[in-house]
């Protein structure tokens, strides 16, 4: 090093200032982030971040499906109404991979490379949980329409919201339509649960409900991403419960009943959560897919109004035409998500793109309205252990009959009744 | 769980536990087979290309991909049993192979330190190339070959076969054995069994490593596509699904010892023994926890591979 000439030795420690610099430079800005970056622009910029590569892609498309559809529908109708004029909404992606790292990453990056004014979340609740600290440096509001890990709202972010209630609400009403509603009711259940934040805290859900309402379990694994499940079944087929309950998404419950057919294992009914509601598990499995019990807190049978999609029913036909399939819940959630940012934007009066003070009172604006949806009424909380979650959504039990949700409980609101113990897979 | 009734229950019921307890244990002894079936193909032929070319193919998971996808496209389109596309997909994955081969060996050849590093950095890429386009071309949809075995199962003394994956095992052990033949029986076997074994003498001896370096990635390329079949009509067709074979794979290589065939298929069924053993007696949690320390005992204790066989 010593005998180098000096003057690569100058123009090196030059390059490296100059290289420092600018990445000071760069994150002081970005911290910033705001209106003095001298963007002037009439309309929104909206980040979405979700999993558009990866294992999670299918999940991720569907929730870009539904934020796509939003803005797609405000736009046609000029845009979102700011006092006396309206506003375009521009979406720009950014993908996370399905993987935490690479979402923290690409999130990172489009807040300060795009400057954009607010973020519709991520698919998975893993992601959601590594994007939402730095949301809070660089205070972005965000609202996932799809995350369900009831831990994503223990930690209190104060950017962070979320459209679908945590899985520790909802999981639990299956389990208790299956306690109550049938006879003779079920008596042992056995719980899968796949290693991430989400399917795990699924299972922990099923558990939980079902030692509350006395039944059985016998057997609980929390199993690695992509298993093979035949030893799995096989050790359950011998406990013979009368329930099969599945924490994971809508691949591994395509494979678990698979691998249910292959071993002839039937149990009285398969309880998965999430992603039978998913065009993908109705239509790979055709007939098999039949009677499988989940939970949900929207199908399309519900009945709600707003003013920019109409009815759920024009939503749902709507989404039809656009994407040839059936929305499932967290497909919708996602479209409804954007609803909730236009109602609070309006509500402040703010017109973009948003200064780092507009966002504080777009935040505080979430905190305080109550927006009806096609979805249903939707309102976050403001304190306690589903923080800035929206608590208030009445979970739903649902099988599937014919391809079709059907709302099988609580028994007040149900459609049909549940069917319970289902035809073997193999008699259909 | 609880533990079974003993002596209030009295004897009968105490035995149908013992028979439940051993039916279960047969059933994960043939799990585990099964399993390890799945993996044969796959390892018979990385192995091989490992060891005649030194190559160690990162995009192992992706022909198994491609293989799959492929055969759904067809199945789609012209209505085609997957099973029977089977050899289908063997000669063009084979004939891929064989006109992709001279790219890889260009990385191999520049005069780098390490060279093998480089083939292996360049298909990681390609492994990554694959995944992409398989998203953008077929989309992100998850798909589901069904196959004549698909839906058959038979029980044998409490034990369930599934078709599929006996079909898929017995397949495997068939290519393995003519695989056998060809490399201990014929001529060109032979020069590709000196080739794996010394390169330059084989060079010497008049042996043209360039061509069977051809030859054997074709035969790779091809055996692994054809898997892609067994593997997406048993579990599910989607782009990222080849991506924990490529870690199988490893395991398996290394395990039965760098190069070698025999060691291979003994890894491949190991590696499906632990996988079902463990998730039924200890928990799915800990499979990749006890599949690495095996691996970490073998490398350490049997440095050769499990058989002693590789180098």
């Amino acid at each position: 090093m010593l005998k180098k000439p000096p003057l690569i030795k100058i123009s090196l420690i030059t390059a490296i200032v100059f290289v420092l610099t600018a990445v000071l430079a760069g994150c002081g800005a970005g911290a910033k982030g705001q209106k003095e970056a001298g963007e002037a622009r009439d309309y929104f910029k909206v980040g979405v971040i979700t999993s558009l590569s990866g294992p999670e892609v299918y999940g991720g498309n569907v929730t870009r499906r539904g934020y796509d559809l939003w803005a797609e529908t405000v736009n046609a109708k000029g845009g979102i109404k700011i006092g006396d004029k309206s506003y375009q909404v521009k979406l720009v992606y950014a993908d996370d991979q399905s993987d935490p790292t690479a979402g923290a990453d690409a999130v990172q990056r489009m807040i300060t490379s795009e400057k954009v004014d607010f973020i519709l979340g991520p698919y998975t609740s893993g992601v959601t949980m590594a994007v939402a600290p730095i949301l809070e440096k660089y205070k972005i509001p965000m609202i996932t329409g799809s995350a369900e890990s009831p831990l994503i709202w223990k930690q209190k972010f104060k950017y962070t919201f979320g459209t679908i209630p945590a899985v520790d609400l909802t999981g639990s009403s299956p389990i208790s339509t299956l306690a109550k509603d049938v006879q003779p009711a079920p008596k042992s259940i056995a719980i899968i649960g796949v290693n991430d934040p989400f399917s795990k805290a699924v299972a922990d859900a099923f558990k939980a409900a079902a030692e509350k309402e006395g039944i059985q379990v016998v057997k609980y694994d929390i199993v690695p991403a992509g298993t093979d499940f035949t030893p799995l079944i096989s050790a359950i087929k011998g406990l013979a419960p009368d329930i099969l309950a599945v924490g994971g998404h809508e691949k591994e419950h395509m494979e678990v009943v698979k691998a249910c057919k292959s071993l002839g294992f039937m149990p009285k009914v398969f309880l998965m959560h999430y992603g039978i509601t998913t065009p993908d598990f109705i239509k790979n499995l055709g007939k098999d897919s039949d009677f499988v019990m989940g939970a949900a807190v929207w199908t399309p049978d519900v009945n709600y109004k707003d003013e920019l999609f109409g009815s759920t029913k024009d939503y749902v036909q709507l989404s039809k035409n656009r994407w040839g399939s059936t929305p499932d819940y967290t497909e919708a959630a996602c479209s409804a998500t954007g609803e909730i940012f236009a109602a609070a934007l309006a509500k402040i009066g703010a017109t973009p793109p948003l200064s780092e003070e507009e966002r504080d009172k777009l935040v505080q604006a979430l905190e305080e309205i109550q927006v009806d949806t096609f979805y249903g009424p939707i309102k976050f909380a403001t304190e306690g252990n589903w923080y800035h979650n929206n608590t208030g959504l009445k979970p739903l039990t649902i099988q599937l009959m014919n391809g079709e949700q059907v709302i099988v409980g609580p028994k007040d609101v149900r459609a049909k009744d549940p069917v319970y113990p289902v035809p073997p897979l193999s008699a259909r | 769980m609880g533990k079974p009734a003993r002596n209030s229950a009295g004897f009968p019921k105490n035995r149908k536990e013992r028979c439940r307890k051993m039916d279960l244990f047969v059933q994960t002894l043939v799990n585990g087979i099964l399993i390890g079936g799945i993996f044969i193909t796959i390892a018979v032929g990385f192995s091989l290309a490992f060891g005649v070319m030194d190559i160690i193919d990162f995009a192992v998971g992706e022909w198994v991909m491609l293989g799959a996808f492929t055969a759904f496209w067809f199945n789609h389109f012209l209505h085609i049993d997957p099973l029977l596309l089977l050899p289908l997909v063997i000669l063009l994955f084979g004939l891929i192979g064989y006109l992709f081969q001279p790219v890889l060996q260009k990385v191999i050849n520049i005069k780098h330190r390490s060279a093998a590093l480089m083939a292996l950095a360049f298909t990681f890429g390609l492994s990554t190339f694959f995944r992409g386009s398989a998203l953008t071309l077929w989309g992100f949809n998850n798909r589901n070959l069904v196959t004549f075995l698909s839906e058959k199962s038979v029980t044998i003394f409490g034990v369930t076969l599934p078709a599929l994956r006996v079909g898929a095992t017995l397949f495997a052990l068939i290519v393995t054995v003519l695989f056998m033949v060809f490399l201990y029986k014929t001529k060109t076997g032979m020069a590709i069994r000196a080739a794996a074994e010394n390169r330059a003498v084989a060079g010497l001896m008049g042996i043209d490593s360039h061509r069977l370096a051809r030859l054997v990635y074709a035969l790779y390329a091809g055996l692994t596509g054809m898997s892609g079949i067994f593997i997406g009509s048993i579990f599910s067709v989607f782009p990222e699904m080849g991506v924990r074979y490529t870690a199988f794979a490893f395991f398996v290589v290394v395990a039965g010892g760098l190069g070698s065939f025999s060691g291979a298929i003994a890894a491949g069924l190991l590696l499906g023994m632990i996988a079902s053993f463990v998730t039924v007696y200890l928990g799915g949690a800990y499979v990749f926890l006890i599949l690495f320390f095996v691996l970490y005992l073998i490398l350490l204790f049997f440095p050769k591979g499990i058989l002693g066989k590789g180098w």
